[in-house]
């Protein structure tokens, strides 16, 4: 599971002001739970995935995984979560099973156990014809579901995602939605983001809107349904902005 | 540390280098065929060049200049021109009226004319001269034809002399000289080696180091993949050494291959130049000592270029920052051209010129112990700092994520002011252009008045000119404040010893690369000149500390204030020392440099810097102007040179002088 309480990251910027990402985030997420982060560029999300997965140091509040602290117990984190970051590179000379295996090794799991995984994973994302293939010769969908494989090699119980469906062709994108699905029925806690609305409709079983840093609003879809008397997730959304900006006016229908 | 895993990076990138067809060419496919071509290939273009001179010829010119036409006289010209016309592929034809237009021309290659005059005895003496064009390597050629052809004939003459007088020749030739060469093929070849191969090796040490290191850090965060590395439950320490290994790897075969090859290519040459084999092995045996050594340079560069690669953004940002590192690299490698630097125990300490003096020893068979462990020990104590450096920087996110700070936000570009550092660097090429031409002239025409010039017209006006134009207030930019009383109460503690440990420093650096002759005498010209000790000072030290102030600590560093406290002190000091075009003196300089801006930025007065630059140089007339009384040879030895132990009170005064400046200055507000 995780848990966030009060997490703020600055940037140091060229000019020597700090910039606030991450401003007082708080939220929390459990096994057997899909929890979206929602937000637009530059909300903050990233950041806030990043600090979570050890990338980054916060510069104050609480980050744990799993009941661990992120920073002062960074390896037992590191263990404990696959995090699959927004742009990621892959290393383009490999074939997906060096690369996977590669992780698996990183990650210590034993030689045996590396090959089942692939060999599950493989089966779920569809990847069989392309496991041999070098990664500079795929396809940006394929690339993405090797990714994500190597992300969760090691089969930790929390899964963070940035993003995985950005840029995607409907078919792998549903294809990746509904692996995430397996996971969380799998028992995984899994934290993923993204800007679009429709994602986090079909699959966020809770839902934490990220704006400028700051936390807009946290619950069930049907909760916030319920609240604004909108149906439309991007209508709820803009509500959740206006009425942070002191401004109540709902813009419906303009999308 | 999980050295496990450190192996798991370090064969996936090696699996990768593999992989990469570039990088497979440059390091194992371009050197096995690059040697034999290029030798092989060159030492055939130099015998056919040297085939092609011998059959082309010449044409010479015979000119008689005669001026006793005896039966005898005409006997030995004709004789001297019979052996010539005996020289293969030679042309000898009688002096035309043309003469020198022809020769002029190129027509005709070397003149021979025969003069004569009697000697004491009446006997008919000749004069021959060759006139030849010796730029070139026909000229020389021809040269040597006409010369041992005339000497042939000489000897047949004194021949039949001795004859007609019934001497036995031999009374002629008291003494045949001889020439035993006791050198061994191995040493000779050692030499030869010795002084390319350092070079060599060394640069494609660094060469091929350099490719990879760029690749594996700045690489990766261009490609982004470091971001999944880093998440992965891997220890910064471990990505380091995987990582670092990989280059020392990379290099050294890439040395190894390189090696190889070259030796084999020599091997092809020599026989195929029809040398005997027997004596010319190629000294193995060295060659496994040299790759011994070149391991420890190997982990050093591969150290130093990771670290490199680890603060760059990308790769391109990489190679930029690799370039300077390379050229001093190279550049101290080409010590080893240096015939009369050898290896001692100091030198042995200095990272690459060590290695690119060990491997001459070596090659040529004689090295110590000592020096050999000196140099490893030093070398690991470098690379220690500099592994130790590159986890630093892994931990640290700010360098890690440099590439994300120009996404996302809209950057907002500051308004380019003039004091901006591109600036700065331009304004100080065209002083530095300035100071070498226009200046050199003024100062060779009179020294004096010229170097009163060039500080004046060079070094200050210009400055003043410049922010009378942009409108600045020149007190202000130039830091020109009043300074306090306890300032200018300490600078002359700090000023005395730190120049006593600089020119004891500079003292240690002539030891190794004694001053040229032409220098010492230029430098003694400015102190024999007839003027007073008054003048000097003017000239030498007030002067100087005023102007060079004003351009530097005042003008120049202003351009690099965007940054931190030390970074404008840093770049000015460097500049400092490249004016001073002596590359001997840039590491003296430049800790001056340092100082005076330090001085500088910490007072926030430039008058304590320029106080601080009168007393050092006027230190260093006082000593050169009364080096020969009495009461200085306490202090001065062999000449102008600062007695050793002086260090020692130097350095307690300036730590002292140091802590009290330190505790009566307060920050500069930047
Ligand atoms: N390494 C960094 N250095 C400076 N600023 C950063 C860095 N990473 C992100 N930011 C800034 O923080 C803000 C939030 O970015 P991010 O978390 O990537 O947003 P999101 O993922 O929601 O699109 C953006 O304004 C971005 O420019
Ligand atoms: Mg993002």
């Amino acid at each position: 599971m995780i848990k966030v309480q009060s997490l703020v990251k600055e940037f140091i910027q060229k000019d020597g002001t700090s910039f606030r990402a991450v401003d007082e985030v708080t939220f929390d997420a459990s096994h057997n739970e899909i929890v979206c982060l929602l937000g637009v560029n530059g909300a903050g999300k990233t950041t806030t995935m990043r600090v979570l997965s050890t990338i980054f140091e916060p510069n104050s509040g609480k980050a744990e995984v799993e009941g661990y602290d992120v920073v002062a117990e960074a390896d037992k984190v590191r263990e404990n979560v696959g995090f699959l970051s927004g742009d990621t590179g892959l290393y383009q000379r490999l074939t997906p099973r060096e690369f996977m295996t590669y992780f698996g090794r990183l990650y210590a799991v034993p030689e045996g156990m590396i090959e089942r995984r692939i060999r599950e994973m493989s089966e779920i994302l569809d990847m069989d014809e392309f496991l041999d293939k070098k990664i500079e010769f795929l396809s940006s969908g394929m690339k993405q579901k090797v990714s994500i494989a190597r992300s969760i090699i090691h089969n930790p119980p929390v899964m963070i995602f940035d993003e995985p469906t950005i840029g995607l062709d409907i078919l792998t994108a549903r294809n990746i939605v509904s692996f995430i699905r397996e996971c969380r029925n799998q028992g995984k806690c899994v934290l993923f983001s993204t800007h679009i609305m429709r994602e986090a409709e079909r699959l966020a079983d809770r839902i934490v809107m990220i704006h400028r840093g700051k936390v807009l609003k946290q619950g069930t879809l049907e909760a916030m349904r319920e609240e604004t008397k909108l149906q439309d997730l991007d209508d709820i959304f803009i509500y959740y902005i206006n009425q942070a900006n002191g401004e109540l006016k709902v813009v419906a229908n303009e999308f | 540390m999980n050295f496990k895993k450190a192996f798991v990076i370090y064969k996936k990138e090696m699996l990768e280098l593999f992989r990469d067809k570039r990088t497979l060419f440059t390091t194992i496919i371009l050197p096995v065929i690059l040697y034999p071509l290029l030798f092989a290939g060159f030492g055939a273009i130099m015998t056919r060049q040297a085939d092609v001179l011998e059959k082309r010829g010449a044409t010479v010119a015979f000119q008689d200049s005669l001026t006793f036409r005896t039966p005898e006289t005409l006997a030995i010209r004709d004789s001297i021109y019979e052996d010539l016309t005996k020289i293969e592929h030679f042309q000898i034809i009688p002096a035309p009226p043309t003469l020198n237009l022809l020769y002029q021309e190129g027509d005709i290659d070397a003149i021979v004319t025969i003069k004569d005059s009697l000697n004491v005895n009446q006997e008919p003496v000749f004069l021959v001269t060759i006139r030849y064009d010796g730029s070139g390597e026909k000229g020389l050629m021809v040269y040597h034809k006409l010369e041992s052809s005339l000497l042939n004939t000489s000897q047949k003459i004194s021949a039949q002399r001795l004859q007609a007088l019934d001497i036995d020749q031999q009374i002629i030739k008291p003494m045949e000289i001889m020439p035993l060469d006791t050198s061994t093929t191995e040493k000779k070849m050692g030499n030869i080696l010795g002084t390319i191969l350092p070079y060599l090796m060394i640069l494609l040490l660094i060469t091929g180091a350099s490719v990879v290191a760029a690749d594996l850090v700045a690489g990766e965060k261009e490609r982004q993949t470091l971001e999944t590395l880093l998440v992965s439950s891997v220890s910064r320490s471990e990505i380091v050494l995987g990582k670092y290994l990989t280059i020392v790897t990379m290099a050294m075969v890439n040395v190894i291959i390189n090696l190889v090859s070259i030796s084999f290519s020599i091997q092809y040459l020599l026989s195929q130049s029809g040398l005997d084999m027997q004596g010319i092995q190629m000294p193995i045996n060295s060659f496994l000592i040299l790759l011994l050594a070149m391991i420890p340079l190997a982990t050093l560069f591969a150290a130093i270029l990771l670290s490199i690669s680890t603060f760059s953004r990308n790769m391109k940002e990489a190679r930029t920052y690799e370039q300077p590192i390379i050229i001093i690299a190279m550049l101290m490698g080409m010590i080893s051209f240096l015939p009369t630097v050898e290896m001692n125990n100091v030198l042995a300490l200095v990272p690459v010129i060590n290695v690119a003096l060990l491997f001459k020893v070596v090659l040529i068979g004689n090295y110590q112990l000592s020096h050999l462990l000196l140099t490893i020990g030093s070398t690991l104590v470098l690379d220690v700092i500099a592994i130790w450096i590159t986890v630093k920087l892994f931990n640290t996110e700010s360098v890690l994520f440099r590439t994300q700070e120009e996404g996302g936000k809209i950057k907002i570009k500051n308004k380019r002011t003039f004091f901006s550092p591109f600036y700065g660097i331009v304004y100080f090429c065209l002083a530095l252009a300035a100071l070498y031409y226009l200046g050199g002239k003024w100062q060779a025409a009179n020294l004096v008045n010229g170097l009163i010039q060039s500080e004046l017209i060079i070094i200050l006006f210009p400055v003043l000119i410049l922010l009378r134009l942009g409108k600045y207030k020149p007190a202000e930019i130039l830091r020109l404040k009043k300074p306090k009383a306890k300032e200018l109460a300490i600078i002359p503690f700090m000023a005395i010893s730190a120049s006593m440990i600089v020119s004891i420093i500079a003292q240690v650096i002539n030891h190794f690369f004694p001053f040229p002759q032409e220098y010492i005498e230029a430098m003694s010209r400015i102190f024999t000149q007839d003027i007073s000790f008054w003048e000097m000072f003017i000239v030498i030290a007030l002067l100087p500390g005023i102007c060079e102030e004003i351009l530097f600590r005042g003008f120049l560093m202003r351009f690099f204030e965007q940054k931190n406290f030390w970074y404008p002190i840093f770049v000015t000091a460097i500049l400092f020392a490249l004016f001073h075009l002596d590359p001997f003196r840039f590491l003296p300089v430049l800790l001056l440099g340092i100082l005076l801006g330090y001085i500088t930025r910490r007072t926030g007065s430039i008058v304590n810097s320029m106080f601080f630059h009168i007393i050092n140089n006027t230190l260093a007339l006082v000593i050169t102007t009364f080096s020969e009384q009495n009461w200085m040879r306490v202090f001065i030895q062999d000449g102008e040179n600062l007695k050793y132990w002086l260090t020692i009170p130097a350095i307690l005064i300036f730590i002292l002088s140091l802590t009290i400046f330190n505790k009566i200055t307060i920050l500069e507000e930047v």
